[in-house]
C-alpha cells in the first residue's frame, strides 16, 4: 500500500506546498505591513521608527522575491 | 498508412482537448485577480496566457506520468488514444454545458483508462500510477490548498488587520499581480503536460517514439500554444460575465487562495502528479473565505464540486470506452475514428446551433 500512495512524494508535496504557501503569505505581509507603519509613523513625525519598519518592509519584500525564484527554480527542476 | 490516418486524428483531437481546457480553466485562472481588481480583466487574461504558455515549457514530469504510469504502454493504441480523448472532451462538453465545475483532467484519464479496459481488459490498468499518482493527490491536493489558504489568510489579518485598509489593500493588490502570475504558470506547466503526455503515449503506441521516450519539442511547442490559446479566447466571455459569476473577496484572500493554489500545483508538478488545477484552485479560494468567515464559502458550491469529482472518473471512461466500441465497429482502421470524429463533430455543431437558437446563456466554465 506504501508503494502505492507513493507516501514520500505526497508528504514532500504537502509539507513544500505549506511552506511555500504560507511561508510566502507570512513574508510578504510583513513587507506591507511594514510600508504601512512607515506612512503611518512618517506622517506622525518619529523618523527613527519610520526607518526600522521601512527597513523591515524591504527585507521582507527581497525575502518574498527571492523565495519566489527559489521555489520555482526548485520546484521545476528535477 | 492506416495507423498513420489514426495518429494524425489523435494529435488533432488531444490539441482539441487542451484548447477546452484553457478555455474551461480562465476564470479559476483570472477570477481573484479580476474581482479583486488586481488588475484589468484584458491584462489579467493576456498575461494568464502568455504564462500558460511558458509554463508548458518548465517541466515534464507530468507527461512522463501520463505517458507511462497509468495505461500500459504496450496494449496501447492510437485507437484507444483517441476514443480516451473522445471521452473526455464529451464529458467535459457536458459538465459545461450544464454549470457543474468538473476537472479536463480527471476525463482525460478517465477517458483513456475506459477505453484501455474496453480493448484490453483490466489489465492494461497500471493500478500503482493510477491510484498512487492520480486518484490519491487528487483526493490531498484540494484540501492541503485549503487548508494553506486558510492558514495563510489568517496569518494576514493577525498581521496586517490593525492597519490602515488603504494601503494594505493597495499592497496586496501588487502582491497579486505576482501571485496570479504564477497561478497561470503553475496551471500551464500542470495541464499542457496532460496533453502532451497523451500525444506522447499516441506516438509511442504507433511505434514513432520508443518505450518511455519524452516528449518531442513539437508536442510541447503545440500543447503549449492550444493550452494559451484556449485560455485567451475563454477569458472574453469572462469579462462579459465579470461581477456575476466571480467570487468576492478581498485582496489579501486574493493573494492567499492564488498563492496556496501556485504552491500546490507547482508542488505537485515537480513530483510528476496530474492534478486537478479546477479543484486546487477552488480549494484554494474556499480556503481563503472560510479562514475569515465560514459562512462566507458557499458550501453548495463545495459539494458540487464533490459530486462532479465523483463522477468524472467513471463518466468520462464510460463515454471513452464506449466510443472505443463504435470506433473498432468497422475495424481497426482508420475508418472507426474518422466516423467517430464526424459524429462527434455534428453533435456539436446542432448543439450549438440549437443553443444559440434558444438564445439561452453559456454557463462559465
Amino acid at each position: 500500500m506504501a508503494v502505492i500512495v507513493q507516501t514520500k512524494e505526497l508528504a514532500q508535496t504537502v509539507i513544500a506546498s505549506v511552506v511555500a504557501g504560507v511561508g510566502v503569505t507570512l513574508v510578504f505581509s510583513i513587507a506591507i505591513w511594514g510600508a504601512a507603519r512607515f506612512v503611518d509613523l512618517n506622517s506622525s513625525r518619529r523618523p527613527v521608527a519610520a526607518g526600522a519598519a521601512a527597513a523591515l518592509g524591504v527585507v521582507a519584500l527581497a525575502v518574498t522575491i527571492g523565495s519566489v525564484i527559489v521555489g520555482i527554480v526548485v520546484m521545476t527542476s528535477k | 498508412m492506416s495507423s498513420d490516418i489514426v495518429l494524425v486524428i489523435v494529435v488533432g483531437t488531444a490539441l482539441a482537448f487542451d484548447f477546452t481546457n484553457g478555455f474551461h480553466d480562465t476564470a479559476n485562472v483570472v477570477a481573484t485577480t479580476i474581482s479583486t481588481r488586481a488588475a484589468r480583466p484584458q491584462v489579467a487574461i493576456g498575461v494568464a496566457s502568455l504564462l500558460n504558455f511558458l509554463g508548458a515549457f518548465i517541466s515534464i514530469s507530468v507527461a512522463a506520468t501520463v505517458a507511462n504510469d497509468v495505461v500500459n504502454a504496450d496494449v496501447i493504441t492510437p485507437t484507444i488514444v483517441f476514443a480516451g480523448l473522445i471521452g473526455a472532451i464529451a464529458w467535459n462538453l457536458i459538465t459545461w454545458w450544464l454549470g457543474l465545475p468538473s476537472s479536463s483532467s480527471h476525463a482525460l484519464i478517465g477517458g483513456v483508462v475506459g477505453s484501455a479496459v474496453a480493448a484490453a481488459g483490466l489489465d492494461a490498468v497500471l493500478a500503482e500510477g493510477l491510484v498512487g499518482k492520480v486518484l490519491i493527490p487528487a483526493v490531498v491536493a484540494p484540501l492541503v490548498a485549503f487548508l494553506v489558504a486558510g492558514l495563510s489568510i489568517g496569518l494576514v489579518y493577525r498581521i496586517v488587520g490593525r492597519q490602515r485598509p488603504g494601503p494594505v489593500t493597495r499592497g496586496f493588490r501588487y502582491g497579486q499581480v505576482v501571485s496570479g502570475g504564477l497561478l497561470a504558470l503553475a496551471h500551464g506547466t500542470n495541464d499542457a503536460q496532460k496533453t502532451m503526455g497523451v500525444i506522447t503515449l499516441a506516438l509511442i503506441a504507433n511505434g514513432t517514439l520508443g518505450a518511455n521516450a519524452d516528449p518531442p519539442l513539437w508536442v510541447i511547442v503545440s500543447a503549449a500554444t492550444a493550452i494559451a490559446l484556449g485560455t485567451y479566447s475563454g477569458g472574453w466571455r469572462i469579462i462579459r460575465t465579470t461581477g456575476t459569476r466571480i467570487i468576492k473577496m478581498d485582496s489579501a484572500q486574493g493573494f492567499s487562495a492564488q498563492g496556496a493554489g501556485a504552491a500546490v500545483i507547482l508542488a505537485s508538478t515537480h513530483f510528476g502528479f496530474p492534478l486537478s488545477t479546477t479543484h486546487v484552485i477552488n480549494g484554494g479560494v474556499m480556503g481563503a473565505g472560510a479562514g475569515k468567515r465560514i459562512s462566507a464559502v458557499r458550501w453548495g458550491v463545495a459539494g458540487n464540486i464533490m459530486v462532479a469529482w465523483l463522477l468524472t472518473l467513471p463518466a468520462a471512461a464510460a463515454i471513452g470506452a464506449a466510443a472505443y466500441g463504435i470506433s473498432t465497429v468497422t475495424g481497426s482502421g482508420a475508418l472507426g475514428p474518422v466516423l467517430v470524429t464526424l459524429m462527434f463533430i455534428s453533435i456539436l455543431v446542432v448543439a450549438f446551433a440549437r443553443r444559440s437558437h434558444e438564445g439561452a446563456s453559456v454557463p462559465a466554465g
